[in-house]
């Protein structure tokens, strides 16, 4: 049971109640910032899904946030050490797992555990500040993307034959962002340059997935607020591919991009043309289709309604 | 053997006002190099395909060109790793650039980017402790071998999303470079080449790892991180929005352990810009109407003091 309270209206229904037995599988979970902030409806359709699926994520709640791609460009150290103290927790708990739900945290925490681990250094530099606190970090922890999880510890099989409410061929544009894939060396879990997770993972879930250029191409996020009008046009650019090639709503695994491409599509119409494509986050549209009622996914929170293209399918009345 | 088939983008800015395609097909080895097809299919059945190559090794950084949908050196690249089921190799010029006849483009804005930076050593003039040469140490050398691994292919130009969408921005070659010459002992003009290239929108870089396809491995989106951190140590036009934002992120995460969004925003933007709050407006307005406003003010992480002392201990700058 994680340790934190949903949002009343949110909360699971008794049904869903969580699986006790010693057989459900524990992970860490690292919710991210963005998630506990303008994204909550991100966390609570994680932890909604987390219950249907049977598995238990046990959120870091003293762990901070990943150094979001920014803390490197002030001191080469300080995101590396945040993150050992987030792995420390997690060890201390005896998990070796933690999950994520941003493609930011995604590949910076993993960065982070990868320069830890192959450098006796940076783990001792490490070490020596988490020393002052009494925490120790021994290098046991795998980060690990929610979307990851789904595919290698559920299964796409399992996945697909737990469906209850198919998306009824429901044309869904993957939109990855970047730091799930790039760099390579860093991520590795899938090919960088033609990555297929959402692709598979949108069929078992019985939507057809579109394929476009934009897919492996960034957001914008980070440099929204560097100079105007740059995020809208990166937003507009791809989902005008998308959108070209059929799209009717969107999926990403990370809040950051979420926040790009549902709140600057009304900004890039003036240089791409309307798309108005709504967008999902991961656990959202997963959590549909194994059943979780779709008012409990906090889909009213998005800026483009994404209810119009779902009762297109037949998916909500 | 293997019958590759070279889907070739066709345009000659001389002659045609739409580009075309043409399908030739050449039997060779599927491991064959995709500029050795391009070389065959150039030489046996078509002489006016153009395209730039020199040195076929990876050396020159003439061939790259866009290869079944993503950039890279063609002279680098195996028709097996990029054939479709159909046999089909698709072959475009680089993106972000002008085509000009076929596969060869207009590299201009990529060379004047280049030459802005004065990609030159700039040393001081001979002093007491320099009566002849300035030597450099293996360490600091070291620093600067990978960037100078880099052979101007403009691959990871081609590839940056930011300059799709705003040309005036350095791109990831350029920065690389300045951090050459930013981190060489022996040159004098280091503020005024972080400045230079802080004028040229270094902090627009996306964080997008696009540039780390670089085949040569220069890793230029690391090279633009150092380049950004010599910018805020040697505090140079540290008014400008991307180095507040890099250090109000900083502040907040040391207050509460979290990023705080509402904070991060008038930090970067400025608390009394009205204007530029007003251009952010628009989506905070859209926002709020959803009820998705992040927190005013967050509340600290638990055992947040542990984080406060790892900001100490490292000396970590903060707005």
């Amino acid at each position: 049971m994680s340790s934190t309270t949903l949002l009343p209206e949110e909360a699971p229904l008794p049904s869903h109640a969580r699986t006790k037995s010693s057989q459900t599988k524990r992970y860490g979970f690292f919710p991210g910032c963005v998630a506990k902030e303008s994204c909550k409806e991100l966390f609570n359709s994680t932890m909604l899904l987390a219950d249907k699926l049977g598995i238990e994520l046990i959120e870091l709640t003293a762990a901070s946030c990943c150094g979001a791609s920014v803390l490197n460009d002030v001191n080469r150290d300080v995101a590396r050490v945040l993150n050992a103290r987030t792995y420390a927790q997690a060890e201390a708990l005896g998990l070796d797992d933690v999950i994520t739900i941003c493609s930011t945290c995604t590949g910076h925490m993993r960065a982070a555990n990868k320069e830890l681990v192959e450098s006796e250094e940076r783990m001792t530099q490490a070490n020596a500040i988490l020393g002052k606190f009494g925490a120790r970090y021994n290098g046991s922890v795998t980060v690990r993307h929610l979307l990851w999880l789904l595919i290698d510890d559920i299964g796409l099989d399992r996945l697909s034959s737990m469906v209850v409410r198919p998306l009824n061929g429901l044309k869904v544009a993957p939109f990855y962002g970047c730091h799930i894939i790039r760099p390579e060396s860093v991520n590795g879990w899938e090919s960088a340059r033609q990555p297929h997770s959402l692709e598979d993972l949108i069929t078992a879930i019985g939507g057809q997935p579109v394929d476009y250029a934009g897919k492996t191409r960034c957001c914008g996020f980070h440099v929204q607020l560097e100079k105007d009008g740059i995020a809208p046009a990166m937003v507009g650019q791809n989902m005008r591919m998308a959108k070209d090639n059929g799209a009717e709503a969107v999926i990403t695994p990370c809040p950051l991009c979420h926040l790009a491409l549902d709140g600057y599509q009304a900004d890039s119409a003036a240089r791409w043309g309307r798309t108005d494509l709504p967008t999902f986050h991961l656990p959202q549209l997963v959590a549909l289709a194994l059943g979780v009622p779709a008012e409990k996914l906090g889909l009213n929170k998005h800026i483009i309604d994404p209810r119009d293209a779902m009762v297109a399918r037949e998916l909500i009345s | 053997m293997a019958t590759i088939k070279l889907d070739i983008f066709r345009f000659d800015e001389a002659t045609d006002t739409i580009p075309h395609r043409d399908v030739v097909a050449v039997d060779l080895p599927e491991t064959t190099t995709v500029l050795d097809a391009l070389e065959y299919a150039k030489s046996e059945i078509d002489g006016s395909i153009s395209f730039r190559r020199s040195c076929r090794s990876a050396i020159c950084g003439s061939c790259s060109m866009n290869i079944a949908g993503t950039t890279g050196l063609a002279c680098k690249t195996a028709c097996n790793t990029v054939m479709d089921e159909d046999g089909v190799v698709k072959v475009d010029p680089m993106p972000n650039f002008q085509p000009m006849k076929d596969l060869v483009v207009h590299m201009d804005p990529f060379w004047d980017k280049y030459s802005r930076l004065k990609p030159y050593l700039q040393p001081a003039d001979r002093d007491e402790e320099h009566p002849t040469e300035r030597r450099v140490s293996p360490e600091d050398m070291k620093k600067l071998v990978d960037v100078a691994n880099c052979v101007m292919c403009a691959t990871c130009y081609a590839l940056c999303p930011v300059v799709s969408v705003d040309p005036a921005f350095a791109g990831p070659a350029a920065i690389a470079y300045a951090y050459r010459f930013i981190e060489d002992v022996r040159d004098d003009h280091r503020k005024e080449r972080i400045a230079q290239i802080s004028e040229d929108y270094l902090w627009l870089c996306a964080h997008c790892y696009a540039c780390s396809y670089c085949p040569k491995h220069v890793d230029p989106n690391d090279r633009i991180i150092d380049v950004k951190r010599a910018a805020i140590s040697d505090r140079v036009m540290m008014d400008e929005r991307g180095p507040r934002h890099a250090l109000v992120v900083s502040r907040t995460i040391k207050h509460s352990g979290m990023l705080e969004e509402t904070e991060v925003i008038q930090g970067t933007v400025g608390r009394f810009n009205v204007r530029g709050l007003l251009k952010v407006a628009p989506l905070g307005m859209r926002m709020a109407m959803r009820g998705k406003l992040p927190p005013l003010f967050m509340k600290p992480i638990p055992k947040v003091d542990e984080v406060r002392q790892i900001f100490e201990t490292l000396e970590v700058p903060v707005s």
